[in-house]
Parts: structure tokens; C-alpha cells; sequence
């Protein structure tokens, strides 16, 4: 009785909603099936899935290579703006801060493509306007002349202050990385006290928010590695996590990997990371240990959102999923496109 | 005297009857009312979900009819035992 008051029907709705929609999305065979495909055949088996209206509308204007990139954009920007018009009371609000790294995102291409010169109709491509910057917003920031109008439309927006702070700097060097960096924390900072604010389902969305910047914060380490990196390597560290800066700055410092897989997994309690961390002992392309740890975090979703079914847990699970079936799409097309062979693009495929 | 008690046990036994049909009445209509809220609250969870599946996949709509309906054996067991007890 106790369980089925707690058990609010929209919730109920939403989440067997985002079940459906999860089960539609591309199975692992298609994607093998695919690998074995010319561009014009992914682009007709694209057509026939969820893809359908996207394609279609744009056929017209785009071809080829393009006409891929543009629809998974819009399909996803499309995607997640439903989800966000159906999803009830809190988990409408922690919808939306999970879909905020998106304005992070496009913000960063507009300042990147403006900096480097590209046409704003390049820039505009690749988009996903699915955060709280919707298409218009995207459009205006896009007609502004130089990345220094562009920041000051942006006034009002909670990433300004970090983004005319960070500004000069990355002007200087010609990167925007430490500015990335800083709005992430920034954006991991707020969503962790939104969740931990009292609202209901908080605890839920926080288990999500924790684990996603411990993958995040191992990604990172594990580049570090891959690139030899001697400086200062706190910068990149997103607090919030199970990881400390001290735990962070620690397993940076340990050069053989053994030692620190075995550091790492000390601190970490999570068993299919834990399981992951043992099988990448001797590991050493960090394409795929980044592709192995993704994969972790999908599973990890998926185990939460079947131990809390309606909660924010199924919504995440989809909204990620989805994501990275977009991501396939595009490996698979530029992959294609570039000719590379299909084992090398499978590499990058998560699955 | 005799003839006081007499009239009173009878309607002592009156009373007792009356008292017995009144509390068949109340347990039939408990039976019918708490079951048809049971069914309530089980209908209430099985369509909302019903709904969501049938807004994504209109072919399911069929299969998710049938399993909303099932709870409703609950109320049906409750109308039965309600009859039986008045009757």
C-alpha cells in the first residue's frame, strides 16, 4: 500500500513512455549489419528507423554526409525537447538540469567556430538546442559578428560570469578548454545542489549526477596518462564525485598502471567498475578504455532505473542512450565517408 | 409476569435478527468497496502505464485494454462474496 501511494501516476506514465522509446532505439545488430554498408545504405536504413520525417524534410537541402549529421541533430534536439514538454513536476526540473550541459556545448561551438572563422551556417549544423538556450537564442547568438558580442548577449545566463571571466584567457592562448573545464564545474556544482535542495527524487538524480563525474574524472585520468601530461592536472578535476582532489592528484602521479588501477580501485566502490578496472590491466588505448567506461555508466543507469522504475532513472537511461545512438550514427557515417576500415570504426561504436 | 419476559426475549431475538441483517448489509457493502478501491489503486498504476505504451505504440493498444482490466476480478470477487452474503 505504502509503495503503490508513493507512486505518483504521471510518473508511472513518463517512465513507460521513456521504456518504449528505449526499445525502439538501433540494437547492436543493426549497427554490425551497418558496418558492412555504403553511405547511401546507412542513410536508407536510417531512414526507415526513427530518423524517418527528419530525413525526408531535409533530403531536399542537404545530401549525403550532411543530410546524416543534420537530421541526427535535429531528430535528437527534437527528441529530448518532447521529453522535456512530457516529463511531470520534479522530474520536468531535473530533466532540465541534466539537458543544461547542452547549452555548455553549443555555446562552446558558436565561441570555437566564430573564433576560428566558420561560416554560420556551418556552425548552426551542429547545433543541438535541447539545454535551456532554445533555437532562437542560438540564432541570435549566431548573427552576433566576434565571440565578444556573443558573450555579452549571453548576459543574464548563469554561465556569464565564468564565461567573461575566462574569456581573456582563452582568447590569449587561442583555446577553450580551461573555460569548458570551469563550466562544467560550474554546471556539476549547481545540479548537485538543486538535487541535494530537499526536492523529491533528489537522492535519485544525485546517485546519477555522482557516478557521472566519477566516470568523467577516471576518463580524464586515464588521457592524462595516454598524453604524458606534467602540469598542474587539478584544473580538469570535477569535484562532487567519490574522488577527492588529494585522491585525484594522487593517481596522477602514479606512472605504472597496474599500481594505479589497483589505487583506483580502492577508492571506488561501484562492482561493475571495479570489474571494468581489472579487465583494463595492461590496457593502453585510451579510445577504448573511454568507450569500455561509457559503456559502464549505460549499464549502471540501466541497473538504477530498474531498481528505482519511476523515478528520474528511466528518463536518463533514455536520454543517454539516445545520445549515444546519435553519436554511432554520425562514427558510422564519418567513418564511412572517410573510408576507414570497419573494424576500426567499430572501435568507436558504443554498444 | 411470564407473559412480560416472554415479550421481552422476543424481542430481544428480534433485535438480534435485525442487528444480523444490518451487519450482512455492511459487510456486503465493504466487500464492494474496499475491493473497488484495490481495483482502483491497481487499474490507477497498470493505465497509466497502459496509456504511456499506447502513446508510443498504438498496436499495443489491444494487449494494454486486456491488462487493465484485470484488477477488476478483484471488485468482481467482492461483488461475489456481497451476494453471497445477502442471499
Amino acid at each position: 500500500m505504502v509503495a503503490v501511494k508513493s507512486v505518483f501516476a504521471p510518473y508511472i506514465y513518463v517512465c513507460t513512455r521513456m521504456r518504449v522509446r528505449k526499445s525502439k532505439l538501433i540494437p547492436r545488430d543493426e549497427y554490425m549489419r551497418m558496418l558492412n554498408m555504403s553511405l547511401p545504405e546507412i542513410t536508407r536504413v536510417i531512414q526507415e528507423t526513427e530518423y524517418k520525417q527528419e530525413i525526408d524534410e531535409l533530403g531536399t537541402v542537404f545530401k549525403g554526409i550532411d543530410l546524416i549529421e543534420v537530421a541526427l541533430s535535429w531528430n535528437l534536439a527534437k527528441e529530448y525537447q518532447k521529453i522535456q514538454e512530457i516529463t511531470p513536476g520534479n522530474l520536468k526540473e531535473f530533466t532540465r538540469s541534466y539537458l543544461r550541459r547542452w547549452d555548455i556545448q553549443n555555446v562552446l561551438t558558436i565561441l570555437r567556430g566564430k573564433m576560428q572563422g566558420e561560416k554560420t551556417g556551418k556552425i548552426k549544423e551542429i547545433l543541438i538546442p535541447a539545454g535551456s538556450l532554445d533555437r532562437v537564442v542560438l540564432d541570435r547568438l549566431l548573427a552576433e559578428d566576434n565571440p565578444e558580442r556573443i558573450i555579452e548577449a549571453l548576459r543574464g545566463n548563469r554561465m556569464y560570469p565564468v564565461i567573461a571571466r575566462e574569456y581573456p584567457v582563452a582568447k590569449e592562448s587561442g583555446s577553450f578548454s580551461h573555460m569548458e573545464n570551469e563550466l562544467y564545474k560550474q554546471f556539476f556544482s549547481e545540479i548537485i545542489a538543486e538535487a541535494e535542495s530537499g526536492i523529491k527524487g533528489g537522492n535519485q538524480f544525485l546517485d546519477f549526477i555522482r557516478f557521472d563525474i566519477d566516470i568523467r574524472n577516471i576518463k580524464t585520468l586515464f588521457r592524462l596518462r595516454a598524453d604524458n601530461f606534467e602540469e598542474d592536472a587539478r584544473d580538469m578535476f570535477i569535484p562532487g564525485g567519490m574522488l577527492t582532489l588529494t585522491d585525484f592528484s594522487n593517481l596522477n602521479a602514479i606512472r605504472d598502471q597496474g599500481e594505479f588501477i589497483e589505487m583506483l580501485k580502492v577508492r571506488i566502490r561501484n562492482k561493475f567498475l571495479v570489474a571494468l578496472l581489472d579487465e583494463l590491466k595492461g590496457q593502453t588505448a585510451v579510445r577504448d578504455v573511454e568507450v569500455r567506461l561509457t559503456r559502464v555508466q549505460l549499464e549502471q543507469m540501466e541497473s538504477l532505473s530498474k531498481r528505482n522504475p519511476f523515478s528520474i532513472h528511466p528518463i536518463l537511461v533514455y536520454l543517454e542512450k539516445k545520445k549515444y545512438e546519435v553519436i554511432n550514427l554520425r562514427a558510422l557515417a564519418r567513418g564511412k565517408e572517410s573510408k576507414l576500415p570497419s573494424e576500426k570504426i567499430a572501435e568507436y561504436l558504443v554498444v | 409476569m411470564a407473559a412480560e419476559i416472554v415479550a421481552a426475549a422476543i424481542t430481544d431475538v428480534e433485535l438480534m435478527k435485525a442487528s444480523q441483517i444490518g451487519m450482512k448489509a455492511l459487510g456486503a457493502g465493504m466487500a464492494v468497496g474496499l475491493t473497488g478501491i484495490a481495483s482502483g489503486i491497481a487499474e490507477m498504476a497498470i493505465g497509466s502505464a497502459a496509456v504511456g505504451a499506447t502513446a508510443e505504440n498504438k498496436d499495443v493498444f489491444g494487449l494494454v485494454l486486456l491488462l487493465t482490466v484485470i484488477p477488476e476480478t478483484i471488485v468482481i470477487f467482492g461483488l461475489v462474496v456481497a451476494l453471497l452474503l445477502i442471499f
